[in-house]
């Protein structure tokens, strides 16, 4: 066992050596992977992809302009219907089943005791063949929630600010969420007004459980609730007009 | 001298490698910048958001006439009784308050879909233009949620049998484009759930009212 002094100082250098260049293998793998995937590839074998980056934000500003433009122009429009309603009793009557109907519809912001829901992408580690995208909130996970709330007798709904009304639609491209018009990215905020015991009617609901639920507990999905005295939800922003169809009179 | 040295090089590929698993690690998670969003998925982004923005500048039109209206008639008068009266007539119809009527499509379906595919359904129709949407004579309003029933699944209190029958006011062409594509709802829920669905254009399409209530019980308008 015991050879010369520089036989062992040979194993030994062999020993660090074959060390040395397993550690430079593993660094050349993860590197290579790294490049694949890295932003200094995404600049340079798309250029095109910052031009339609920029198309996107822009978008986004002048929707958040069209928005704004929108609320001025709905308070103005309410307004005179206020300053109206002292001049004649008809229209005050009919402003006052107006308000009712903004109130009914999702068009007047409201307050009241509810729950909240937080869910946002895992922080586990995705395994070696899995799918990414598994680990990240998908738009069915929303959809699954806000049904939820939904039957259990939400009578307000909104996703990060969102107030979600007939013509609401949840969407998904690729991984991005679209409510409303707006574009949104996790956390995903559920705040929901209703009854008493809303929150524990929720998380007993099945479209609650059976999907979403379990996509939860899998993949570790963020997930956090709470039910609360006083919440405030804004009315929704956003076109009421219909284009194609056209109110048909009751008694018509 | 040499032992120490090469523990120093160890340290540096241990520390390299450390710091290049991290950033492949970030690298796996959703993309939280614009910018690192796919080149296909920013080109959807692109159509959807420029829909949206134009029917937001329509609206906006439409909101506008309607304060010129108000402007004309002055606070009182018949003038501004017909611009309130014609505001609530818009307003009860967009909430499924009021009966509708207007071109569309009707989807007929026979199958065992479950609560899941029949929401997905109607999201699907809400994200392709649907301005008002009935299943059988259920109007679906803001708070319409298919769940399953010990029998049957229901909607708003109402059963809904295997065969129903959906209708969607909008534009036919839009609304059966986005049903019929390759890929899109129609496809996958015939696919998974073995279902049968057939859409058609129609020319005259009326839905009802909302037999519910919407009038919340908790939520109190904030003045």
């Amino acid at each position: 066992m015991t050879g010369p002094a520089w036989a062992r100082s040979l194993t030994a250098r062999r020993g660090w050596a074959v060390s040395i260049a397993a550690g430079l293998a593993v660094t050349g793998f993860v590197g290579a992977a790294q490049w694949n995937s890295s932003v200094t590839r995404e600049a340079f074998t798309s250029s095109a992809q910052q031009v339609l980056a920029g198309q996107v934000l822009e978008l986004e500003r002048e929707q958040r302009e069209l928005r704004q433009q929108i609320a001025e122009a709905e308070a103005e429009v309410q307004r005179f219907q206020e300053e109206s309603t002292s001049s004649s009793a008809a229209l005050a009557q009919l402003n006052e089943r107006l308000a009712a109907a903004r109130l009914a519809g999702g068009l007047a912001a409201v307050r009241g005791p509810g729950a909240v829901i937080e869910i946002a992408d895992s922080q586990r580690v995705v395994p070696p063949g899995e799918n990414p995208s598994s680990f990240i909130v998908l738009v069915d996970d929303l959809r699954d929630i806000v049904a939820a709330l939904w039957a259990s007798g939400a009578e307000a709904v909104t996703i990060n600010g969102e107030r979600l009304v007939a013509s609401s639609s949840i969407y998904g491209v690729g991984a991005s969420v679209l409510v409303n018009t707006a574009f949104l990215s996790p956390p995903f905020r559920i705040e929901a007004i209703g009854p008493e015991g809303l929150l524990d009617r929720f998380l007993l609901n099945d479209a609650f459980r059976g999907r979403v639920g379990q996509r939860i507990e899998f993949f570790g999905l963020e997930f956090a609730t709470a039910a609360s005295d006083e919440l405030t939800l804004p009315a929704f922003i956003g076109n009421t007009r219909f284009r194609w169809a056209v109110p048909v009179d009751e008694a018509g | 001298m040499g032992t120490r040295l090469a523990q120093a090089s160890l340290f540096g590929v241990a520390l390299l490698i450390g710091l290049l698993l991290v950033g492949q690690l970030r690298s796996q998670a959703r993309p939280t910048e614009i910018s690192s969003l796919p080149a296909q998925e920013l080109s959807q982004l692109i159509e959807t958001l420029s829909n949206r923005n134009r029917e937001l500048r329509i609206g906006l039109a439409d909101i506008r006439e309607q304060l010129r209206e108000y402007r004309a008639a002055g606070s009182q008068g018949q003038s501004a009784l017909d611009v309130t009266r014609e505001d609530l007539r818009r307003i009860t119809a967009f909430a499924a308050m009021a009966p509708v009527q207007g071109q569309g499509i009707i989807l007929e379906v026979d199958g065992r879909l479950d609560a899941i595919a029949l929401n997905d359904l109607i999201n699907e129709l809400r994200n392709a233009g649907a301005e008002a949407m009935a299943v059988d004579s259920i109007r679906i309003t803001h708070r319409s949620v298919a769940t399953q029933g010990p029998i049957a699944l229901v909607i708003d209190g109402v059963d809904v049998g295997e065969r129903f029958t959906v209708t969607a006011i909008g534009s036919p062409e839009g609304l059966l484009a986005t049903m019929e594509r390759p890929g899109g709802i129609i496809s996958q829920l015939e696919q998974f759930i073995n279902a049968t669905i057939v859409a058609r254009q129609s020319e005259q399409i009326t839905l009802p009212a909302t037999g519910l209530s919407l009038a919340p019980a908790v939520a109190q308008p904030v003045e």
